[in-house]
């Protein structure tokens, strides 16, 4: 027989839980509504984004090619954006438990990207890359160039604090007479910076401007232009991403934008991520 | 995944992509029982191409001590332990592996079987030097031979494979084999770090740069091989173990190919791991000393004959005239020849590059000096 103490106890417990998940359920929208802001920022905390509505994405596996993913890890990313004069700002917030920011040997790092296409037209291009014909224009953040923006040094003590290093031949004072001889030589040793390879540190910026056209094809994109900025919260991260509003996007002419997550933890790199499919953006 | 021929398995097997050899194949041949570990190669290619920032624990070639010995660490166990092989059928003329390469035993997911080492197993790159695989007894050493323990020293570069895992790994193709000599290459510009090349190269010689945030590889020295000059662990070598050039398909074997009669025509030289399946283009010439229970495993089937063909090179004027070849020219000898005691490497273009002795003349200084009525001492 249930006592009136019984009966209390369940109707808070129940009130509780119904409180809990209305707040979810009440402000997450289907799509993403872009909304015009006063003003652009790369402050995930910043209160301009408290007027835009949230989109919660259902993250899934990247299915396409090999290597991948065979067991899910993030679950979902909960997306907010904001337009002011030619730009758009993305603010994506997920859940990931650790901060995955140094790499290394079997050290991945924990990384987000807003994809779009690169033309509004009636017919998108494939959601996993896009395809031949149809590319499409990412903007990818990573922890470990945040953490290098933020002012982590470009040396191999800043990544394993125990190493030892004796010398670098490069920091021997040149033969020559040449101002730019020490930082020449230091490129000797590092073709991917001497290449001019975006993944190469040291950097300025923690975003990196992408296009694809299909699995297996990304590279640089034509314009540097994407911006952003990763901060921890109590639980994940949360982004920002800005880069130029995609060309003729309006409010009678939405778009498509897709999010893709990859957790340091889990091993996750290139291929190997949570994704969603096209989401449906408006400008409101 | 593609059907390709791999001749060190004597059969086909499944690949990521189509069989396409280059127009010829760089490959070397190392002779263990010559190898003292010095690691005078380690440090030549240390010096010229791995000083960088982010380069600090990598060894593009390292030499270790056998069965204790590993860079990375239990980089060959590990991947034993995974790996359903070791049965060779050696009933015909051929020995025919049947056990499961590690692209045939790729799980859902993965284009090859692979593991990921990390940072702490490329921090003692010299565990096991000189550790022996068993326990000697008081004296023994003293006594004479003691056959119950043993070691060797193994040393290793990239294998520039006929099929590497590396390259069947890149889901972005940024790893490439070049058509005009077989060398397997990271595009710094194009490698994003993924690292599935570390994981897929069942040899663990691509290397993750942190500084960089690309994987890295001995590249062969392939601005040296370009000029017909060996690699620096090559030219390097104080033991004269190596010897670079390149390599025919068996049924294109060439005598005057220093390298082909090596491994096709005396069989005295072997691919490390061929149950791997990668076809890998360096050849180890057994040692002679270890038992073959373990070194069938590391260098297949062919220990014996080829420790025994190894060892009548005391009586083979052409075989160990060959084998006084190796480090006696910089230059890459693609030709040689013997002429009655005279053991000539010759280019492509049949230049004469270097001629060899078959056996050193011996001179005999008498300990009297009798030009200066002086007993002549071995120190200065």
């Amino acid at each position: 027989m249930f006592t009136k103490k019984t009966i209390l106890i369940t109707l808070v417990a129940l009130f509780l839980q119904g409180a809990i998940s209305c707040s979810r359920a009440v402000v997450t929208t289907p799509d993403v509504q872009a909304v015009s802001a006063e003003r652009i920022t790369l402050d995930p905390n910043d209160k301009v984004w408290d007027a835009a509505p949230l989109h919660s994405s259902k993250l899934i596996l990247q299915d396409l090619v090999d290597p991948r993913l065979m067991e899910a890890s993030t679950q979902e990313v909960f997306v907010k954006a904001i337009t002011h004069g030619g730009e758009i700002a993305f603010r994506l917030e997920w859940a990931d438990a650790s901060q995955n920011d140094l790499p290394g040997p079997r050290e991945f790092v924990d990384a987000a990207a807003v994809q779009l296409p690169t033309k509004i037209e009636a017919s998108v291009p494939a959601p996993q890359m896009g395809e031949a014909g149809k590319n499409v224009e990412i903007s990818y953040w990573r922890a470990d160039w945040q953490a290098i923006v933020d002012g982590r040094a470009d040396e191999i003590a800043a990544l394993h604090p125990n190493a030892t290093v004796d010398h670098y031949p490069f920091q021997a004072k040149p033969l020559e007479n040449d101002p730019n001889a020490k930082a020449s030589a230091e490129m000797r040793y590092a073709p991917a910076r001497k290449l001019g390879n975006n993944r190469s540190g040291p950097r300025e910026n923690p975003v990196e401007d992408l296009i694809a056209a299909g699995p297996g094809t990304l590279s640089p994109g034509p314009n540097a232009w994407s911006k952003g900025k990763g901060v921890r919260t109590g639980n994940g991260w949360a982004i920002v991403l800005t880069r130029p509003i995609p060309e003729g996007f309006s409010q009678a002419s939405p778009t498509q934008v897709a999010f893709a997550v990859w957790e340091g933890t889990h091993q996750e790199a290139g291929a190997r991520k949570m994704r969603t499919g096209w989401v449906q953006m408006l400008q409101k | 995944m593609a059907r390709v021929n791999n001749w060190q398995l004597g059969r086909e097997m499944s690949y990521w992509y189509p069989e396409s050899r280059p127009q010829k194949q760089f490959a070397a041949v190392f002779d263990t029982n010559k190898c003292i570990a010095c690691q005078t190669c380690t440090l030549a290619c240390k010096t010229t191409w791995t000083s960088g920032k982010g380069q600090e624990y990598m060894l593009w070639n390292n030499v270790e001590t056998k069965p204790y010995g590993f860079y990375p660490l239990a980089w060959d166990l590990n991947l034993l332990d995974m790996l359903d092989g070791g049965k060779w059928n050696e009933s015909g003329e051929r020995p025919v592996y049947e056990g499961s390469t590690i692209f045939e035993s790729a799980p859902a997911g993965e284009r090859v079987l692979g593991w990921r080492p990390e940072d702490q197993d490329y921090s003692y790159p010299n565990v096991g030097e000189d550790d022996c695989a068993g326990q000697i007894d008081g004296g023994a050493s003293i006594a004479g031979s003691h056959d119950m323990a043993w070691f060797y020293y193994l040393a290793r570069i990239c294998n520039h494979c006929t099929y590497p895992a590396c390259l069947a790994s890149c889901p972005r193709g940024s790893i490439y084999k070049r058509p005009e000599d077989g060398i397997v290459l990271v595009d710094q510009g194009r490698c994003r770090g993924y690292q599935e090349c570390v994981k897929g190269c069942p040899y663990k010689k691509v290397f993750y740069n942190a500084m960089t945030g690309t994987s890295e590889k001995c590249i062969a020295c392939f601005p040296k091989m370009e000029s017909g000059i060996q690699p620096q662990c090559f030219v390097n070598c104080i033991g004269k173990i190596r010897m670079a050039g390149y390599l025919n398909t068996p049924e294109n074997a060439r005598a005057d190919n220093p390298l082909d009669y090596l491994v096709h025509i005396k069989k005295i030289a072997l691919p490390l791991f061929p149950q791997f399946g990668l076809e890998p283009n360096v050849y180890y010439i057994p040692p002679v000393h270890v038992p073959t229970s373990f070194t069938r495993q590391m260098f297949g089937p062919g220990v014996e004959k080829a420790i025994e063909t190894y060892r009548s090179a005391a009586t083979d004027m052409d075989l160990a005239g060959l084998l006084g070849l190796f480090g006696s020219s910089e230059r890459v000898m693609t030709k040689w020849r013997r002429i009655g005691e005279t053991i000539t490497g010759l280019d492509d273009d049949g230049n004469i590059l270097v001629n060899v002795p078959l056996k050193e003349p011996v001179h005999i200084r008498p300990a009297f000096d009798t030009l200066h009525q002086i007993t002549r001492v071995n120190c200065p």
